[in-house]
């Protein structure tokens, strides 16, 4: 099973409890992951496993920032719920839960959980039709729809929109309205990758 | 930044905007009702409750069983109002600053304002706009004398959301009654291009 496969409905983690989703998909306790790691490295002696949940519940926070960047630090220098799931999506490599679950209290199990029990699903390159396809559908914007979206990548929302275009405020929810049906996409920020991904607005 | 009356051994920073991490309706009920009543008993506060359709009314009853009292009065004055979810987020975005600019110009000391927060449903923006209507509440309550509190129920709501959302564009984080700063959040500013374009929902080509 590959880790872009992985689906691990039956697995049944306690609260604080914290597991690997290894590259071959195969999800693993900490404490034994730990253990295979600390014989490969010279890592400090920090308790993980079940002493790591006991810490965990009685506050122990330098003992919780030692492990969370220890394990972070072997990883990939900093991880977060993001890296973890784009990891696991495309590069097939080891990845922990992070501090970032850690410090995340009660949401850190929930994070895990949901990581190893999701189902993750690989993502293909475009092709060069697709592309070909893509560069005809900004063709489809007006001069000004053009213009609003540049503004919509810039984060703004309808009220900024209008005041910087000086235009009135529902004149912009057409426009916008317009943007991201022309664009194909199911909302508004959809429609704003979408002009990212395909160069359509300028990424500075 | 002022700080007002929260839970008896802590203040809320005004303004301020929190995700409240919370394990089902039960623990829900309890820092709701408590969050809500401060603003009962001060007519000085106004409220705010927001959510799907039907979500902030649900709410507003059940303050009304715990304060004991009928607070249809305080509905018609304005000084609670509801808001309801939109899945245009434009328009969820306006559902929830109108009301505040109402309160703003009433002249109400502080306004608190409670959003209980749906996943990928349909009467709530999609996710990807969702995340974008959390990161601009920042901006948006930056204006007002106002504490928001954005319930996230941890058995209900998928790990993104909790990721996403509630630690990455809350710069306050609550659970189990104690108020933190919260280290994960991201400014607005810097959501958009740093989070919200890279989603790995968002990557594919479709359609």
């Amino acid at each position: 099973m590959s880790a872009q496969e992985v689906v691990q409905d039956d697995l049944d983690l306690q609260r604080g409890a914290i597991a690997i989703l290894g590259p071959d998909g195969i999800v693993t306790w900490a404490d034994e992951a730990w253990a295979a790691l600390k014989s490969q490295t010279d890592l400090p002696g920090v308790p993980i496993g079940k002493n790591l949940v006991e810490a965990y519940r009685k506050r122990d926070e330098p003992i919780l920032q030692a492990v969370a960047n220890a394990i972070v630090a072997l990883f990939q220098g900093k991880a977060t719920y993001f890296e973890i799931e784009h990891g696991a999506r495309s590069e097939g490599r080891s990845y922990l839960t992070s501090a970032a679950a850690l410090r995340g209290d009660r949401a850190g199990a929930v994070l895990i959980h949901r990581v190893v029990s999701g189902r993750l699903r690989a993502t293909t390159p475009p092709s060069a039709e697709v592309r070909m396809q893509h560069s005809d559908v900004i063709e489809r914007l007006t001069p000004r729809e053009r213009q609003v979206l540049e503004v919509m990548a810039a984060g703004l929302d309808n009220r900024a929109i209008a005041a910087k275009l000086r235009i009135e405020y529902t004149t912009v929810r057409g426009h916008v309205r317009a943007v991201i049906e022309k664009l194909g996409a199911r909302s508004r920020l959809e429609a704003v990758a979408r002009a990212y991904r395909n160069g359509w607005v300028p990424k500075g | 930044m002022s700080t007002h009356g929260g839970a008896p051994d802590q203040a809320f920073p005004v303004p301020s905007h929190i995700a409240l991490l919370h394990h089902g309706d039960a623990e829900l009920r309890v820092a709701a009702l408590e969050f809500m009543r401060e603003a009962v008993d001060r007519p000085d506060e106004a409220l705010l409750c927001f959510g799907e359709p039907g979500v902030g009314q649900r709410l507003l009853r059940d303050l009304e069983l715990d304060v004991g009292r009928d607070l249809s009065a305080d509905r018609r004055s304005g000084r609670i109002l509801v808001g309801e979810a939109n899945p245009d987020v434009d328009q969820q975005l306006e559902n929830f600053v109108a009301p505040l600019e109402q309160l703003r110009v009433s002249g109400y000391a502080l306004v608190r304002f409670i959003g209980i927060v749906a996943w990928n449903v349909r009467n709530f923006p999609p996710p990807e706009d969702f995340l974008w209507f959390e990161s601009k509440m920042n901006e948006v309550v930056a204006g007002f004398p106002v504490v928001g509190l954005c319930p996230y129920d941890l058995g209900r709501v998928p790990a993104r959301a909790i990721a996403y959302g509630a630690l990455e564009t809350h710069p306050f984080v609550m659970s189990d009654g104690v108020l933190r700063q919260n280290p994960q959040f991201i400014p607005p500013d810097r959501y958009l291009r740093e989070r919200l374009l890279g989603l790995p929902w968002l990557e594919s080509e479709e359609p």
